[in-house]
């Protein structure tokens, strides 16, 4: 009953005037960045953080939540029409969504892809809405042993599941929390690493380094090489995919929904893995595996439903502890931040406005998408063929106006500007920008959870090894340090993982 | 390619015993009680040791990371935005991003000289008006705009 009450009172905050036009403005901006290629959501996001400074918290974070899931939409358009991923989570409907459309049947791609989507959208909401209270009151018992632990957890994950080499994603974990340092210490509040700089004193910001890092090295990236725009050239007809199309792609729906969610709430898994995995299964699972990359509809079907449901379920880590499980939602924990509140297991009794009302936002959302995306999908297929000459100045002036605009500070340019050319530097030498922005995010909890805990044991670090979920957090990062060095099997199937470049 | 990415790791082990001697200036506090400099100064040691490992590892490593093409084009473009960053509170939102997107239009996109003015004062009007006068967003008025 508290459910139907929770979920009714959350569609009344979501159907307000200002949320809806909130949800309605990110899923819209959404799917336009997931469309153009060379900025994605994590750049998005910190870019309209400034702007949110005026709005209530709850219309932020549902802006905000648009954004992210409204891009997981618009990345497949471009997967499936120009095979070129507008989202990174979109890569794996290149595959089948673009040999789709070269048989003409794009339609039926776009089709089962948005319509996958929502259903996955949904399985997720009703998920987040059944599961959330309960981890609550478990997480409420947290100290800052179990939330250390988690935290270890948390970047071994991180670190383990980059495409990369392991050995760079820890250097640049370390890295990213030793940026964090910077300022003032959380527990004494003596500065540090400051030089005697006003500026220094609060810190690197998050949004310079994000916009750096995820926003101008991309676009540096792409005025290099030169994007290639090749829209297919066909008429997009018959959206609503066949019987037979709904006959092969219901099971992959339901399976790439509940892989996603599952996969989505664990730390370090992003959006992105869950699409890999859901394809390699529906291939495993399939008849006949030979159709697949030829146009298989469940090979767009699956994968589009998992990374749906995997934004469903990476918010549950943030809703419930208050902890970012990847870096998009890392950049959500600094709106609510912000906006002065703490997410974690007492945003339900706080702020069931902002809980329930996000929650249910995404819901709404998840219909608008599907009107933005089916009958509205030609507006969008023109939006491709803006040359990337006129875009990527906007692109870059964006990037400019929004680091300003946060503090006023022309400092921050010059720290973002510095970062876009770290990030071009890190992406030429093979080093991965997700666990530094990670780590800079989560090192200042990992560093008040590791002195707190000392201080409750009198320096003892045996306290990580005697409280049982703590422990157990402990345990399972050492067990996937350990188990791909044991078991072969198991480094093949992390080996299998594609990179994880949110951007 | 093994010493290119070896010279990457070499910057970012001086980089390392850099904040580690910065680090220890800080005060460490015991274990029981850790202090401000506690946490930067296991960080810095653990960096140093991955990236004296990722030195010793790139020597075998011969993974050639991908060449990044049209150099020129990035410097420039990435230059024009650190003079645009300078000049920014000077000049005035206007004329400084004026200037930009008309180095941008013209110069790295050669793109004629009439649509480059037009498109280059048409963006910095505009978007001045949605993020100053809508949005109400900070941006520097400079000489010009009062």
């Amino acid at each position: 009953m508290e459910l139907l009450q929770g979920l009714a009172y959350g569609l009344s905050v979501s159907l307000q005037p200002g949320n809806l036009l909130a949800c309605f403005v990110g899923v819209f901006v959404g799917t336009l960045i997931g469309v153009l290629p060379g900025i994605g959501p994590v750049a998005t996001m910190s870019l309209l953080l400034p702007i949110t400074f005026t709005m209530s918290p709850t219309a932020s974070i549902i802006m905000m939540a648009g954004i992210y899931y409204g891009a997981m939409y618009g990345g497949s358009t471009t997967s499936i029409l120009v095979n070129i991923p507008g989202e990174a989570a979109s890569v794996v409907t290149c595959i089948d969504g673009y040999q789709m459309a070269r048989q003409g049947r794009a339609g039926a791609a776009l089709g089962i892809a948005a319509i996958g989507s929502f259903i996955a959208g949904t399985f997720s909401v009703l998920c987040i809405m059944l599961l959330a209270p309960p981890l609550t009151s478990i997480a409420l018992r947290f100290g800052p042993p179990e939330i250390f632990g988690l935290l270890l957890l948390g970047f071994t994950m991180v670190t383990y599941l980059t495409a990369g080499s392991k050995l760079k994603a820890v250097a640049m974990a370390l890295l990213g929390m030793l940026l964090g340092t910077i300022g003032l210490d959380p527990i004494s509040a003596s500065p540090r690493f400051t030089y005697g700089s006003v500026t220094l004193g609060d810190g690197l910001g998050l949004v310079p380094i994000i916009m750096g890092l995820f926003g101008v090295s991309e676009v540096l990236l792409n005025i290099g090489q030169g994007v290639s725009q090749e829209v297919f050239q066909t008429r997009i007809k018959g959206l609503l995919p066949t019987r037979d199309d709904w006959k092969r792609s219901a099971a992959p729906i339901a399976r790439g929904s509940v892989l996603g969610f599952l996969l989505g709430i664990l730390p370090g898994i992003g959006a992105i893995i869950p699409t890999f995995i859901s394809y390699a299964l529906e291939k495993r699972l399939a008849r006949d595996p030979s159709r697949f990359g030829k146009g298989a509809i469940e090979g767009v079907a699956g994968p589009e439903a998992a990374n749906n449901a995997a934004t469903g379920g990476s918010m549950i880590p943030l809703l419930t502890l208050g902890f970012a499980p990847n870096v998009v939602m890392a950049v959500l924990l600094g709106a609510f931040l912000i906006h002065g509140v703490q997410p974690g297991p007492l945003l339900i009794k706080e702020h069931p406005e902002i809980f329930w009302g996000v929650v249910a936002s995404m819901y709404v959302g998840n219909a608008m998408l599907l009107v933005l995306n089916l009958p509205l999908i030609g507006l969008w297929v023109q939006l491709l063929r803006v040359p990337y000459g006129i875009l990527f100045p906007m692109i870059l002036l964006f990037c400019v106006i929004g680091v300003y605009s946060e503090h006023g500070n022309l400092w921050d340019i010059i720290v973002m500007l510095a970062f876009g050319v770290i990030g071009l530097l890190m992406k030429r030498f093979g080093f991965e920008a997700a666990p530094l922005v990670l780590a800079f995010v989560l090192g200042r909890m990992a560093e008040e959870s590791i002195r707190q805990s000392l201080l409750m044991s009198s320096g003892s670090f045996a306290i990580l090894m005697t409280r049982p979920i703590a422990t157990t957090f402990i345990a399972a990062a050492f067990l996937i340090v350990v188990l791909p060095i044991v078991l072969p099997p198991v480094r093949r199937l992390l080996g299998a993982v594609p990179p994880d470049d949110t951007t | 390619m093994g010493r290119r990415d070896r010279a990457a790791a070499v910057v970012l082990l001086v980089f390392g015993v850099i904040a580690l001697e910065e680090a220890r200036k800080l005060r460490f506090g015991t274990i029981a009680r850790p202090g401000p400099g506690f946490f930067p100064v296991v960080l810095a040691a653990a960096f140093c040791i991955v990236c004296a490992a990722l030195v010793l590892t790139a020597v075998r490593s011969g993974s050639a990371p991908g060449a990044i093409d049209g150099g020129r084009k990035m410097i420039a473009a990435m230059a024009a935005l650190f003079v645009y960053a300078f000049v920014l509170e000077p000049a005035g939102f206007v004329a400084a991003t004026f200037a930009l997107l008309l180095f941008f239009f013209r110069a790295l996109e050669r793109q004629r000289w009439i649509p480059a003015l037009a498109g280059s004062f048409a963006t910095a009007f505009v978007t001045y008006l949605v993020f100053k006068v809508w949005l109400r967003v900070q941006l520097p008025a400079g000489p010009w705009s009062g």
